[in-house]
């Protein structure tokens, strides 16, 4: 008995021996492969504020970043990325209008005497738009956390959002290796500007 | 790349009537202000639902639609065009990553998203059930099936759901390389040799209807549609869209001394609309509902990388990590 394999333009496709009734029965899938969620945070030049750059799925952190890098760094340029675990994200409510989060929160924070912690604060300052690092302070708990940022952090608009990552949760690439984001002069042929075909149409249009 | 004629789900009238009137009127008083919902925000069942499916489709649809043209990277002309073509599929395959991030957080995990993609159950842009016969498909479908895409998305962007559109943001600013290529590759093979014009033509004479489809079938306007466009899901009619399309590159096709395959084809300088032949619809309900060239190969494609690739997901998955679903 032969068995009827999918046949494809693609030769690849063909070469893959997919056999003609793969479709029939449902994909029975376990809850195996749920990858863990990350946030990507990038700072795109020199100077510049990290921003939230989106998400990535991947099963280790180290893994996060490669990935991070792959997906969000292509093209233009990129002078550091850090990636944190969702879970490890702590998110204040979403506010709207002209209301800042920060009013929402009442202090004084309350005395601790644990270690403190660095935490990095970051801003949502326009719905729709990305959260951006606003900076940093240390903290022996998370709702002090908070407080200290409405002390020292808060800017004159209103802020939408605050995210709390504490700085041991944010994996990030170590300053001595950040020639890797030196990677611009080989990336040309990525962007528009590389495809100019006018000269090419104009001659064409003149023959004819 | 890829999304367009998105299809909706069919809603009863009843399904506002069990939402919370004030929220609901928050809700909307919100989107008329002009700002974005972001996750966290309460918002009607059949936002969330349309939602889910629109973003859901777009992202199959990158998934999908980097098959036909992903067939021609070995065989691209070239060390340039290979180059070229291979960033264009990195990038979509990329953009359905940020497009199923953008759905997750409306509560429908990845996983259950592609499941129901290779189980038949959610659907993908039909135009990617017809087979790229030679490179000038593949030049085809980077310029033009993009551009229609990018019409279709630079709408979409103004959207009102916070993840979606700073997902399109990104993916908007890598089509513009995708456009410039694709017009790139078509243009070298419209003024090349006779036999590459020949080659260039057959393939827009077989792309051109599903192109025509590519915006889905005229809305009816109806109460659902004027809900959806109130909360700024849907943001323009398909035939609107169609228009657009036309306006902006009918003129390049003739400029490059192409032939467009519909001799009823002509602007109406007095309605400023495009008259064309219809599309046959028949073909576009029946290949969307599975009888295409390609349905079947493009699904097994995809289930088989699922299955094959199951030992490695296994081997590199973390114990004890618990999903979460994405922020923002």
């Amino acid at each position: 008995m032969s068995e009827e394999f999918i046949k494809s333009l693609d030769p690849r496709v063909s070469r893959m021996q997919m056999p003609a009734d793969i479709n029939e029965q449902p994909l029975q899938k376990e809850e195996l492969d749920q990858l863990v969620t990350y946030q990507v945070f990038m700072q795109k030049k020199e100077g510049k504020n990290f921003e939230h750059a989106g998400i990535v799925h991947a099963p280790t952190q180290e893994l996060a970043l490669l990935y991070a890098k792959e997906q969000y760094s292509r093209r233009f340029t990129c002078s550091g990325m850090a990636v944190a675990e969702t879970s490890a994200v702590l998110a204040s409510p979403v506010t709207d209008g002209g209301l800042s989060v920060y009013e929402l929160l009442e202090g004084p924070a309350p005395e601790t005497d644990g270690p403190a912690e660095a935490y990095e604060v970051f801003h949502l300052m326009k719905r729709g738009k990305q959260h951006e690092h606003a900076g940093s302070v240390e903290a022996a708990t998370v709702e002090e956390a908070f407080l200290k940022a409405k002390e020292s952090l808060t800017p004159e608009k209103p802020v939408l959002n605050i995210w709390l990552v504490r700085r041991s949760d944010l994996l990030t690439i170590d300053e001595e290796d950040k020639d890797i984001w030196q990677t611009l002069p080989e990336k040309g042929y990525r962007d528009a500007v590389a495809y100019k075909a006018s000269d090419r149409l104009k001659e064409f249009k003149e023959k004819n | 790349m890829y999304g367009g004629g998105n299809t909706f789900e069919k809603l009863q009238g009843t399904d506002l009537q069990q939402e919370d009137p004030q929220q609901l009127a928050e809700f909307e008083a919100r989107i008329q202000r002009g700002e974005k919902i972001e996750p966290s925000d309460w918002m009607p069942q059949l936002y969330r639902k349309q939602l889910i499916r629109m973003i859901e489709q777009h992202g199959h649809s990158e998934i999908i639609g980097a098959l036909p043209e992903g067939t021609w990277i070995t065989r691209a002309p070239g060390f340039k065009r290979k180059l070229s073509l291979m960033a264009k599929v990195q990038d979509e395959v990329g953009h359905a990553q940020l497009l199923y991030a953008a759905a997750e957080t409306l509560g429908k995990p990845r996983e259950q998203m592609i499941s129901d993609l290779v189980n038949g159950k959610s659907k993908y842009s039909n135009i990617f059930n017809y087979p790229a016969f030679t490179w000038a498909d593949a030049c085809t479908i980077s310029w033009l099936v993009d551009a229609g895409a990018i019409v279709n998305q630079l709408a979409n962007s103004r959207g009102s759901y916070g993840p979606y559109c700073r997902a399109l943001e990104r993916i908007c600013a890598e089509e513009s390389f995708h456009l410039k290529y694709g017009h790139h590759a078509v243009t070298y093979l419209a003024t090349g040799t006779a036999k590459q014009r020949e080659m260039m033509q057959a393939a827009l004479n077989r792309w051109w209807g599903p192109l025509m489809h590519f915006f889905g079938p005229p809305d009816k306007m109806s109460v659902h549609s004027e809900t959806l466009m109130r909360w700024k899901v849907k943001m323009a009619s398909n035939d609107d869209m169609r228009q657009q399309f036309l306006d902006m590159y009918v003129p390049k096709i003739y400029e490059l001394g192409l032939s467009i395959p519909d001799p009823k084809l002509k602007k109406n300088e007095e309605s400023g609309k495009w008259e064309y032949t219809e599309p046959d619809w028949d073909e576009f309900k029946r290949v969307i509902n599975g009888d295409g060239p390609c349905n079947k190969e493009r699904l097994a494609v995809r289930r088989t990388a699922e299955e094959r690739g199951k030992w490695v997901r296994e081997a590199l998955k973390a114990s004890a990590r618990k999903y979460v679903a994405p922020l923002a």
